[in-house]
């Protein structure tokens, strides 16, 4: 089962905490570009957290000359530092930009989904999840937004009832 | 370029910018000089007052314009994204500074700088690209001319680099409106006091920045332990999820209550149609989502669409400030016309505030008759007259026709014009009030007439008497002052109010965090600070060093000022608010008692009471020896 970090773009505020959190976590220090994720605005104003989907028929393992990238036993793609080059063949060929080269080392760094800036989100939209999760998620989405006057309905409904009982 | 200073949180290095000479160069930052003004508005302050004095003229190649930002600035303290841009003013003449969040000042940091200092003028357009360590001046022959949104757009492109930050100027900085601002990420505006117009003067349109550089943090083992108490602290009061919600939008709602919102150029402090300029109205009809900027909590920036129609456009959100000023004090109670009038003056880079108390005043002066179709062009000024309100911050960011006078702020605009239209100009030391109607609450009376850079809501911000926050004034300043301080028609106490909040705005700004978390909500305090400066910086300072660091600055800005003449009888208010009592609404009959808090106030300060002059032990105990001398030197005499 693979698992990724993932915020709601219709919910992130951008503050880019998560990104300040992640580099603190990792390196002791506050910079966003040691970050293993990144927060993109669109804008005006759609916040988008990139962060490695650890894909099934990941590209950027094919991709590495070096063969720095592996899956572990929790399906997460790790980085070998000591094997890693910084050719930067996998930034090349990971289609979401969710993988980056550390501005000092120039080794890749990419999430490893460890979760450690999920509890730091000021609106609570950041999670490690499965896709399965996610379909969940986004169903239960769509049901509030195509039936919201049904909810509404229903909720009126029950209002009344109470009062009449 | 340079080396790293040894302190955490800051980035250690000034950037010296000759526009002239078009050359760069980095400062290390003195570890003294850091300990002692902090960053921010202190170390703005500081470097001002040494490098600008009397002999300058506010748009001359000698003023010197500076952007700074404070130790917490791009760290984790809620609400850490903040800078101050200082210079002297051209509209006020005096202490010049305008604040901005984003994500603009946290990048100027990582870029590897505190600070920039840019002095000269250079004889073509440039703009400024700070990168990583580096910087250089760069051609803007193509971007001059363009607003500020298109000005990021190209910059962007041509760096192939959607990721860096952008402030900048719009048309009006270019053409030297007096109340210019300067804007960076879209739509965070660094408004008041001209500061965009000073930019344009030097022909700098722009600083681009972005760096992979550490903020260093000087106890990592206790940081996070640190930050995750704030950031609990913050979410935890009530006042962060109605920010979230409405953003300051809502306050149109609460200052109508208490009959603190301005119409009809501060005649009154209620607005029968406020209902639809008001925070409610926005978010049901035109709100998208609420947009933080960096390590923000609060999340009060947010952004806003109007789907059709002339005023159609998508972008950020007015605040209460600009709902204020082009709508209620005009009269104007087409919410549309609010969003989209906003919208232009964050493209052409205009203070909204100023924009649209200058239109107000013409306004009154229409309605009185002296004003006319003839000095207007034939635009009719009548109040709420929103599509005139929009065509004239077209004119005025152009300089065009009546523009061109309104584009010198309304102080200037009146002078020119005569005709007695002087006497509408709400002003303080020639800027223009914000919204905030001060016979409705006296603190804010006091805090617009001695704030250092005229007309200022945010230079003290009181706000706990706003609306009953006893226990808290309790726990700030004492509870031997209830009831009264907490008593918003009351003026007693509230120069000591002022005061402490003044030195506490200080500390705050120079830290290079926001007055959200810190003044209102009334969450963070002087304690707060103590401790998480120690473990990101490394230095134990105590509250008290923290206090007399503001009452330094604060005292430092006021040298500046009094080297250029002010006085006592400068820290004034309009007669209409200090003569005039309130004609309608919750605070009817009420006026500002100014001259009784200003008094205290003084005494407060250790100035003294008839002139408004520091005294010579008041400088001397914050060890500002130097300004004393410096005084002395220009023959003003300071009192013992
Ligand atoms: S780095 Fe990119 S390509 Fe590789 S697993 Fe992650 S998302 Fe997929
Ligand atoms: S889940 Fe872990 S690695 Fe991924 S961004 Fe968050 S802290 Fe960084
Ligand atoms: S911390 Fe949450 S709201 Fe902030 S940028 Fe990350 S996901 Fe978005």
């Amino acid at each position: 089962m693979r698992r990724f970090l993932y915020a709601d773009p219709t919910v992130c505020v951008g503050c880019r905490i998560c990104e300040a959190i992640c580099s603190f976590h990792w390196e002791k220090t506050l910079n966003p570009k040691k970050a293993r994720n990144r927060v993109r605005r669109v804008d005006p104003g759609l916040d988008v957290v990139v962060a490695c989907r650890n894909c099934d028929q990941a590209w950027c393992v094919e991709a590495c000359p070096e063969e720095a990238l592996r899956r572990n036993r929790q399906g997460i793609i790790i980085v070998d530092a000591k094997k890693c080059r910084g050719c930067g063949a996998c930034v090349e060929a990971c289609p979401f930009g969710a993988i980056f080269l550390h501005p000092e080392t120039q080794k890749a760094i990419k999430c490893v989904a460890c979760g450690f800036c999920t509890k730091y989100c000021p609106v609570n939209t950041l999670r490690i999840l499965t896709e399965e999760e996610l379909a969940v998620l986004k169903q239960q989405k769509v049901i509030q937004h195509e039936c919201a006057n049904l909810l509404d309905e229903l909720r009126v409904e029950g209002e009344t009832k109470e009062r009449e009982s | 370029m340079g080396r790293k200073a040894s302190l955490g949180g800051y980035a250690g290095q000034h950037l010296y910018v000759d526009m002239t000479k078009e050359q760069c160069k980095a400062v290390p930052i003195d570890r003294q000089f850091a300990i002692t003004y902090l960053g921010g508005q202190g170390f703005a302050s500081r470097i001002l007052y040494d490098k600008v004095g009397p002999q300058t003229d506010p748009l001359s190649p000698e003023n010197v314009l500076i952007w700074a930002t404070g130790p917490f600035t791009g760290t984790l303290w809620p609400q850490a994204s903040r800078y101050v841009v200082a210079a002297k003013s051209p509209l006020t003449g005096i202490f010049g500074e305008a604040h901005a969040a984003g994500h603009w000042g946290p990048e100027l940091k990582f870029a590897g700088f505190d600070t920039i200092i840019i002095t000269g003028r250079a004889k073509r357009p440039l703009y400024l690209f700070v990168d990583n360590g580096t910087a250089k001046l760069l051609d803007a022959k193509d971007l001059w001319g363009h607003n500020t949104n298109e000005t990021e757009e190209m910059i962007k492109e041509s760096h192939y680099d959607p990721s860096l930050r952008v402030s900048c100027i719009g048309q009006a900085g270019e053409n030297l409106v007096r109340f210019a601002a300067i804007i960076n990420d879209y739509d965070r505006a660094a408004a008041r006091s001209g500061i965009g117009a000073v930019a344009g003067s030097k022909h700098l349109k722009a600083v681009a920045v972005r760096g992979s550089q550490d903020i260093s943090v000087a106890k990592p083992d206790r940081y996070l332990e640190v930050i995750e108490e704030l950031h609990k602290k913050m979410l935890d009061s009530p006042f962060t999820a109605s920010r979230a919600q409405y953003g300051t939008t809502n306050l149109v709602e609460l200052m109508q209550e208490i009959g603190r919102l301005p119409s009809y150029n501060m005649r009154s402090g209620v607005f029968a149609e406020y209902q639809k300029i008001s925070g409610e109205a926005i978010k049901n009809h035109y709100l998208v989502k609420p947009r933080a900027d960096y390590a923000c909590l609060q999340r009060c920036g947010r952004y806003t669409l109007v789907r059709t129609g002339p005023y159609a456009y998508c972008g950020g959100s007015p605040e209460y400030e600009s709902q204020s000023a082009l709508g209620s004090r005009c009269g104007n109670d087409n919410l549309e016309s609010i969003l989209y009038g906003h919208h232009l003056s964050n493209l052409y880079g205009l203070d909204t505030i100023s924009t649209g108390s200058t239109i107000s005043w013409a306004m009154e002066a229409w309605e009185e008759g002296l004003i006319t179709a003839e000095d207007t062009g034939g635009i009719d000024l009548e109040w709420g007259n929103h599509e005139s309100i929009i065509k004239l911050i077209h004119m005025i960011a152009h300089r065009k026709g009546f523009g061109d006078i309104l584009a010198e702020g309304s102080y200037r605009a009146a002078q020119r014009i005569g005709r007695g239209t002087e006497k509408f100009v709400m002003h303080c030391k020639k800027q223009e009030i914000a919204g905030q109607e001060p016979r409705a609450q006296k603190s804010m009376g006091l805090a617009t007439a001695t704030a250092a850079r005229g007309a200022d809501h945010l230079y003290a911000f009181p706000v706990l008497d706003e609306v009953g926050f006893d226990e808290e004034i309790g726990i700030r300043y004492g509870q031997e002052y209830l009831p009264e301080m907490g008593d918003r028609l009351n003026p007693k106490f509230k120069g000591i109010m002022v005061k402490e909040n003044e030195d506490f705005c200080a500390v705050v700004e120079s830290l290079g965090v926001c007055k959200y978390g810190t003044l209102i909500p009334p969450v963070l305090f002087y304690e707060d600070i103590v401790t998480t400066f120690e473990v990101t910086v490394g230095l134990h300072l105590t509250e008290v060093q923290f206090r007399q660091i503001g009452e330094r600055i604060v005292n430092l800005n006021r040298g500046f000022n009094v080297r250029e003449g002010i006085r006592r009888k400068d820290d004034s208010l309009p007669r209409r608010l200090t003569h005039i009592p309130a004609p309608e609404g919750p605070s009817k009959g009420q006026v500002v008692e100014l001259d009784q808090m200003l008094d205290e106030y003084y005494e407060q300060r250790g100035w003294q009471l008839e002139t408004g002059l520091p005294k010579i032990q008041t400088l001397h105990r914050l060890g500002l020896d130097d300004v004393i001398e410096d005084l002395r030197k220009q023959k003003i005499k300071l009192p013992q």
